[in-house]
């Protein structure tokens, strides 16, 4: 035949394509060389280098009989080829030629060619479609994405989407929050409409996992997941602060102090050391997240049981707060920019005397210590509110903008936030600069990387965090006001005026009681606090062999603090005398650095495979945790002597070597430690026809910290779960659309290592050495190293025995969703540092005792849609609790853990066996002691001290041997006093929305637990101060009072810890009132803007509590927590903000 | 592509093995960034051995007045002195044997011993509990061991039965304990003395080049020989004695004034003669700067008193002086007689006896007036006027204080006189000669067989070479704390001492009422004391 082409047949490009690369090297050493071999059967020769199609179909007209016929204005042909052929026929030239194109050619008889373009090509075809959701109401922003590719866009205001496909045979996947995600196989439409269904299974949420993700319903465990908008519009620059009330299990303590950490516990106190839960952010495991911008966050999900904890190994026995940071989404660029602006003001201050009361309660103390004289209030003629002299209304605002964008091989996502924080004592300021970036790189079919990157500068606020304290124990009869003064300069020769503070009376408040302002406005200026933290990963996904994906990830989190101190010159004046005096004399200069190093790497392969109604799960990981921390301080002051100078107040020198500093005082130290693990895990997640699940996980981790004998420690827990709903005989009820019960076991680790005050033990199985005595031998002196602690070779880490049961279901046409857990966690092998001092014996640090958290957890949340714009969500959730101390370790000599504070301990948490942790322990008031005959027919208290009417009557519960009341009244009287962990622990919200319009509320409690106050009763009885304001009320004489005793330092028998500083700790908190409006699409979009919110938010708005001091929630630590010390204050915030999408 | 994609996938897969089989035990051996215990080659009861050479060397009970008291005032040749109002109880209670059940010396002693003794208990109770098992924790065991037996060795010696406490007192209740009985008591020795001689060294080099003076397994076998001469046991005397100089490690020095010498920075402490000292020592300047002043009472209480003296005859207390009787029953023709007593108004004789080249002031009268209240002073601490020493360390003239000065407490002269007395007790009069020549050649300046000053005494009967060991120790260890419990254990008290009011029942002191009222009558007194 000849020659006849049949159209439409391409080349196979890949063959082509191998050619050509072999035709390229050759077409370094050989010229163009084509010959002619007869009429219509030309062989053709030839050798081009990267020349047009075009040139070389003019060689070939040239040097054959070969004519070509094509449009010249054809893309192709103006393609660039590289070909070598020897006595090849016309066709295969023509294949080779063509290859890569879209063209075809056509023989013709005459030897002419006729080249055109093959109509069957795919070309770049324009889908456009409407997206609309329930009510066919147009849905904006909903992702509209081609299957199989990161070609993506999102509908617009109208609901109207177009993108741009190879051809209208693609599928395209389109989701919206809320609803089912559908697939829509084009089939050579270019024009669809989608209907959204709305989701049916709230279930098949995608939860983070330890090592990945799964969806929510092939677990066995407990996760919630909270989203990131939760936090991001709230004023809190500690975003675990915003989940306080939100999530069952999880207890949230907070404080007023700008960006201080919360006291945050989950599901209980399971340790006497470490309770703080694991923070997982993207992957790194770490101990605090304060570098993160609360508006990076996508999402938190809080992990709880021992089916999800298992794979954390050592770290997973106190729970894990997981946080995913944005991600750019398929689709357009996007831009937010969000800012908010409020205030704080200080709510339910507490209340002290003011100068009239202080001045009835101290003459009649006076009296009442048998002094006859008046006391000489003579320049003491002030009425300060000290709470209100150090307090300020705080100012709040953040600003945040981020861009997200992505194309077909990349996504990226960029933010930078400020944020400016005040407290609600003066000068307490807290600000941050953030910038995060994320961004993610499609190599190939199989390879994808990325790199995700935090950087943060915080200047962290002056410490005020004593200023409440001390601000409470001046007596009201002190000026806050300055005074001018003419006096020397400090720094210098000359004299000059200056606003001076008051110092306190001399007569009345030395020791332990200082004006908090003549410090605070002194030096509030003069620290420098600044942290800087990088936390950055970069990672791969491989997807091989269809079922695997390999992603191995390294992970670095690298900050410093810089602090610097700096003590000025300034002078304080005499109240009475009104003569000024220097209050700080000398210069200094502390330098403070700390840095932080951490770093990590996942190894992580994972199988998903379904095998019919099987499903498969499977993971395998390997990694490493490096820990080090660097620390140097260091000091100096001014030189002394008469022609020495004073450190400038100049930022210039604020450094140990400033060239004013006196050599022999300067003084450097460090302190260092490094600690690494290295694990290995595993986890399979199996379901069978996705109606019963099994989840299985384990991990070996081996730890630095730990002896090399028992360096590793297995951790594992298994789940199952079944989904009723899917049973057959459970089709034809309509109450239910979801019904899932489950329940895991295993055993997690604690890798907890501290002294009984939380003082963290960075070697535990070196114990650090403290100076001894001094031997000599000869002429050498030896001071012995005398360690803290005896080493232990067995030491391991303390071990959680967990296991839950609970049921998740949805019933009501998915209206109700409602989610029930049961659990208990024993913790052994409590790492208990035993304190012998007392006995002159060696400390020790043993695996000892064991601890018991057990509760149940509800939540629920009801949605209901009145109309298509009044629609209301309802969630609450409740959680009770108990813990009880089973046993201590044997070591212990007293068999109890005692936490006393205050002077001479009077306050104090006792950790014993059969108790909760950290109860409070001490005497029980009866009453007050009327008079000497009631005192004479009560039992003898003398043992505890002298003690006369107006004094506490202690009831008599127990003697020496142990067996009830023994008619005296001495030590053994003391007794279990209350609990700082509460009976339960609850959240509600409400969400109404109509229209663009919205509003929820949220609020949040406690019930059943004490605090123990220890301000206006527990103060060293040789410091005067204040009065509390409850003291007006006190005993003076028979039948006044019969629970606030006399005023009078004398008598020491009232300073004795007991249930007259217990308070009932139960409150509830209006945590959250946020009104929002978002403006209609159609009216924004005139501005190109997208979306439009604008909202006001109260925090904190009221608290219903029932003791003395500004809140009801105070934290602390494993075995001491709930300790009311006159601060704590948190305000109510209320913000002002606005959130625009372009 | 698939190549290199199974390439990369090797290599990825790799790293974790890799990890885990090279790098891993690396990356988890990680010791603290600063010193540990290992790092200062000591064990993790170093710190509480150690605390227990200190408790010997400041704890007045061991070093200072009131192990004085009990040891050496109590005897005939040895009297309080100083002047007559400074410890003016101290003759009533141990010049006269007016025992007393409450005051500052007796209570001290007590309570020191016990302190040491639980000290020891604590460290051993730390080895038991937390299984140290390596080279530096077991030599402190031995230490511990030798402590405790020290200590109840003294007690068993001074009170006769006392509680037995061989545990850690976890709480206060564990202390009241009743008394054990005396054999119950010399068991409990024997059992530490066999581990602290099983665990300690033989020379101090195991513990480091610059320990010289801590204890060695020469120390626990010396001291257990003694408990086995206070039990008559002869046998296990000449066990252990023959153990000791047969170790190599001891001799004795040709002058025997040089054992006291202490020289320039302690040259000569610790000798070769010296088998265990309470080792104290002052630095520079000491006297302005507490920081390098690790020294002890011990000198301090036995030198020179100033009284009415000139002010650099400011020495020290001036405790425990040369009585009359030693004088005058002391051959003079004894060098060692002139070493070991200081005379005052007479020229200290220069280095080659032991003195300074300085003339002693006068005695005036008891009271010191004017001049010296002793007679007398102990010349074997008299090094203590060492002026290199006193200008070195600051403590000179108005700044009287010798706390650089060791307490020698177990000599090489003793394991000699203790194997001669128990080998003439058990009757090898030969070996007896043999080694009392070893100790009278010495004294003599190693004059030879042919001397006539400290004669050879060859053995004639059992008796007489009895008498001869029996003066032998009296002249060579005259002031150093012997010669009381020598007596008692000879019988001899009842002779020598009854002329000062000693009585059968002095052989023990009471034990003071302060524990036994607080044991609510579990720890009862002495019957002999009730």
């Amino acid at each position: 035949m000849k020659c006849f082409q049949t159209a439409g047949q391409k080349p196979s490009p890949s063959k082509a394509l191998l050619i050509m690369k072999l035709t390229t090297l050759m077409m370094l050493f050989f010229t163009v060389n084509v010959a002619a071999n007869g009429f219509g059967q030309d062989k053709i020769s030839m050798r081009v280098k990267k020349t047009e199609i075009s040139g070389v179909l003019r060689s070939i007209e040239q040097q054959t009989n070969y004519r070509f016929l094509y449009n010249y204005d054809l893309e192709d042909i103006h393609d660039k080829v590289s070909l070598n052929v020897k006595d090849a026929g016309i066709s295969d030239v023509m294949n080779l030629l063509l290859g890569s194109t879209n063209l075809l050619y056509q023989l013709m008889n005459d030897n002419l060619i006729v080249i055109k373009e093959d109509p069957n090509v795919p070309v770049d075809v324009v889908i456009k479609g409407k997206v609309t959701g329930e009510g066919g109401t147009p849905l904006l922003g909903a992702s509209v994405q081609i299957k199989g590719t990161n070609i993506g866009t999102s509908t617009n205001i109208d609901g109207n989407f177009s993108i741009t496909a190879a051809n209208a045979n693609v599928t395209l996947v389109i989701s919206s929050v809320g609803y089912d995600i559908q697939e829509i196989p084009l089939g050579g439409r270019t024009e669809v409409d989608i209907s959204m269904k709305l989701a049916t299974k709230v279930m098949d949420q995608v939860v983070v996992i330890g090592y990945g993700t799964a969806s929510k319903r092939d677990l066995t465990g407990s996760i919630v997941k909270v989203s990131g908008k939760e936090v991001a519009d709230k004023p809190n620059t500690n975003p675990v602060s915003s989940l306080q009330g939100k999530v069952a299990g999880l207890s949230v303590v907070n404080n007023g102090t700008p960006g201080a950490q919360p006291d945050i516990r989950i599901r209980g106190t399971v340790s006497i050391g470490q309770v703080h839960p694991l923070y997982v952010v993207d992957g790194i495991f770490n101990d605090n997240i304060d570098y993160l911008n609360p508006n990076d966050i996508e999402s938190i999900e809080i992990l709880k049981d021992p089916s999800s904890l298992a794979i954390f190994g050592v770290k997973g026995a106190t729970g894990v707060i997981a946080i995913t940071t944005k991600r750019a989404k398929a689709g357009q660029v996007t831009v937010n920019f969000n800012t908010s602006y409020g205030f704080k003001k200080l709510v339910d201050k507490i209340k002290m005397a003011n100068a009239q009361e202080f001045k009835t309660l101290f003459d009649e103390e006076r009296t009442n210590n048998g002094v006859t004289d008046p006391y000489d209030y003579s320049g003491l003629d002030a009425n300060t509110d000290w709470i209100d002299a150090v307090t300020q209304t705080g100012n709040f605002s953040a600003n945040n903008i981020s861009v997200s964008g992505s194309s077909e091989k990349n996504r990226f996502q960029f933010g930078a936030g400020y944020t400016h924080d005040e407290g609600i004592v003066r000068h307490e300021t807290l600000e941050r600069i953030t910038v995060s970036l994320a961004d993610e790189l499609k190599l190939n079919k199989f390879i994808r990387m990325g790199i995700n990157f935090n950087a943060s500068r915080q200047d962290n606020p002056y410490d005020a965090t004593w200023v409440l304290d001390a601000a409470r124990k001046v007596i009201p009869l002190v000026s806050s006001g300055t005074k001018n003064f003419y006096v020397k300069n400090p720094y210098g020769t000359d004299s000059l005026n200056m606003d001076i503070y008051s110092a306190l009376d001399l007569g009345l408040q030395t020791a332990g009681v200082i004006n908090p302002l003549v410090t605070l406005e002194n030096e509030w200026d003069k620290t420098i606090n600044r942290e800087y933290r990088t936390v950055g990963s970069f990672y791969l996904d491989i997807n091989f062999l269809k079922y695997f994906t390999f992603r191995p990830v390294l992970y670095a989190d690298v900050s410093t603090v810089n602090k610097r101190v700096y003590t000025p010159l300034y002078y304080s004046y005499n109240p009475r005398t009104l003569v000024p005096s220097l209050a700080s004399q000398t210069t200094r200069v502390t330098e403070d650095d700390r840095t932080w190093r951490k770093f990590q790497q996942d190894y992580v392969l994972t199988f998903k495979r379904n095998f019919g109604d099987h499903g498969v799960t499977a993971t395998a990981g390997f990694t490493t945790y490096y820990f080090g921390n660097f620390n140097r301080y260091g000091r100096s002051s001014q030189a002394n002597g008469p022609t020495a100078l004073p450190i400038p107040d100049d930022e210039r020198f604020w450094y140990i070597t400033n060239g004013f500093q006196d050599p022999s005082t300067t003084s450097a130290s460090s302190d260092q430690s490094e600690n690494s693990t290295v694990s290995y895990l595993a986890r399979v997640l199996y379901n069978y026809k996705n109606k019963y699940f099994l989840n299985g996980s384990f991990r070996d981790d081996a730890s630095s910290r730990l002896p090399e004998a028992n360096r590793h420690q297995q951790f594992w827990a298994v789940g199952a779960a079944w989904d009723i709903s899917k049973e057959d005989f459970m089709q034809n009820q309509r109450i239910f659309d979801f019904l899932k019960l489950k329940g895991s076991v295993g055993v997690l680790g604690n890798q907890s290592a501290s002294r009984l005050d939380g003082t963290v033990l960075d070697y535990p199985f070196y114990p650090r050495l403290n100076t001894g005595s001094n031997a000599v031998f000869g002429t050498n002196v030896y001071t012995a190293a005398d360690p803290e602690y005896i080493p232990n070779p067995d030491l391991k880490w303390e071990t959680v025995q967990a296991w839950e049961l609970g049921v998740e279901l949805n019933a009501f046409q998915n209206r109700l969703h409602f989610e029930a857990n049961y659990y208990s966690k024993k913790t052994e092998n409590l790492m208990t540092y035993v304190d012998r001092f007392a006995l002159g014996l060696k400390n020790k640090l043993v695996n000892g005792g064991s601890l018991k958290n057990w509760g149940e957890e509800f939540s629920a949340t009801w949605h209901q849609d009145f109309t298509r714009d009044l629609r209301l969500d309802v969630a609450g959730n409740i959680t009770f609790m108990d813990n009880e101390m089973l046993s201590l370790a044997e070591d212990i000599p007293t068999g109890v853990l005692s936490r006393t504070f205050q002077n001479n301990g009077s306050a104090e948490s006792r950790t014993q066996a059969g108790h909760p942790i950290g109860s409070f322990y001490g005497y029980v008031v009866e009453g007050i002691y009327q008079s000497y005959a009631e005192i004479l027919a009560s039992p003898v208290a003398s043992s505890v001290g002298a003690y006369a009417p107006g004094d506490f009557k202690f009831k008599d519960i127990n003697g020496p041997d142990g067996k009830g009341p023994d008619g005296r009244i001495t030590t053994d009287d003391r007794t279990f006093i209350g609990n700082p962990t509460p009976d339960f622990m609850y959240g509600v919200s409400v969400n109404l929305s109509y229209k663009g319009l919205n509003l929820s509320i949220d609020g949040n409690g406690v019930y059943g637990n004490e605090v123990f106050r220890t301000w206006g009763s527990l103060e060293s009885p040789f410091q005067r101060v204040n009065y509390s304001g409850d003291k007006i009320n006190r005993w003076h004489g028979p039948g006044t009072s019969n629970w606030v005793p006399i005023v009078s330092q004398e008598h020491r028998f009232n300073y004795n810890g007991s249930t007259y500083n217990i308070e009932d700790g139960s409150y509830f908190r209006i945590r959250n009132i946020q009104l929002g409006y978002n403006f209609d699409k159609n009216l924004v979009s005139r501005w190109k803007i997208r979306d439009l919110r604008v909202f006001v938010n109260v925090q904190n708005a009221q608290t219903w509590k029932n003791n003395y001091g500004y809140t009801a929630e105070f934290g602390g630590d494993a075995t001491a927590f709930g300790y009311d010390n006159a601060g704590g204050a948190i305000p109510m915030t209320t913000t002002f903000g606005l959130n625009v999408t372009f | 592509m698939k190549l290199n994609q199974r390439i990369f996938w090797s290599l990825i897969l790799a790293i974790p093995l890799l990890f885990s089989g090279l790098g891993c035990k690396k990356f988890l051996d990680r010791k603290p960034l600063t010193a540990t215990l290992d790092d200062l080659n000591q064990g993790a009861l170093e710190g509480q051995v150690l605390n227990l050479y200190t408790t010997l060397r400041t704890y007045a009970g061991f070093s200072t007045l009131p192990w004085i008291d009990f040891h050496s005032i109590r005897d005939d040749d040895a009297q309080k002195g100083s002047d007559a109002s400074d410890g003016r109880e101290i003759n009533t209670e141990f010049e006269t044997f007016q025992y007393t059940k409450d005051d500052w010396a007796p209570n001290s002693y007590w309570g020191d011993h016990f302190f040491m003794i639980n000290t020891a208990n604590n460290a051993i109770y730390t080895a038991q509990t937390s299984n140290l098992t390596d080279e530096a924790s077991l030599r402190n065991v031995g230490e511990a061991c030798f402590f405790l037996a020290y200590a109840y060795f003294e007690l068993v010696k001074t009170y006769g039965e006392v509680p037995l406490i061989n545990f850690p007192i976890l709480k206060p209740t564990d202390a009241i304990q009743p008394k054990a009985t005396v054999p119950r008591l010399y068991e409990f020795i024997d059992s530490n003395l066999q581990v602290a001689a099983q665990y300690l060294p033989l020379t101090t080099d195991a513990y480091g080049s610059a320990y010289k003076g801590r204890l060695t397994k020469g120390a626990a076998n010396t001291l257990w020989a003694q408990t086995y001469l206070f039990r008559s046991d002869w046998a296990k005397v000449i066990a252990l004695c023959t153990e000791v100089i047969n170790s190599g490690q001891y001799s004795l020095l040709p002058e025997f004034s040089d054992l006291w010498r202490e020289g320039l920075q302690g040259a000569g402490k610790n000798s070769a003669e010296s088998i265990f000292e309470m080792n104290a020592n002052v630095g520079q300047n000491a006297v302005s700067n507490s920081a390098v002043y690790n020294g002890t009472a011990w000198g301090t209480s036995q030198q020179v008193r100033q009284n009415g003296a000139p002010i650099e005859w400011n020495l020290g207390w001036g405790w425990n002086t040369p009585t009359d009787k030693l004088v005058n029953a002391w051959p003079n023709d004894d060098p060692r007689k002139k070493k070991t007593i200081l005379y005052s108004g007479e020229f200290d004789g220069g280095p080659a006896l032991g003195g300074h080249g300085a003339t002693v002031p006068a005695y005036t009268n008891p009271d010191g007036t004017g001049g010296l209240a002793q007679k007398y002073w102990n010349k074997k601490l008299y090094t203590g006027n060492d002026p290199a020493m006193r200008n070195y360390t600051g403590y000179v003239n108005n700044n009287g204080d010798a706390g650089w000065i060791n307490h020698r407490i177990l000599r090489y002269a003793d394991v000699i006189l203790m194997l001669a007395e128990a080998a003439n007790e058990s009757g090898d009069g030969a070996t007896a000669a043999a080694n009392l020549e070893l100790i009278r050649n010495r004294a003599s300046g190693n004059l030879g067989a042919g001397r006539t000053i400290v004669p050879v005494i060859p053995f004639t009967d059992q008796a007489q070479m009895r008498a001869a060991i029996k003066n032998e120790r009296r002249w060579e260890f005259a002031m150093e704390g012997y010669r009381f419990y020598d007596l008692v254990r000879w019988g001899d008290a009842i002779t020598e001492l009854s002329s000062l009011g000693y009585t059968n029942r002095c052989r023990y002191y009471p034990i003071p009422q302060g524990p036994i009222t607080l044991s609510g009558g579990v720890l009862e007194q002495n019957p002999e004391w009730q």
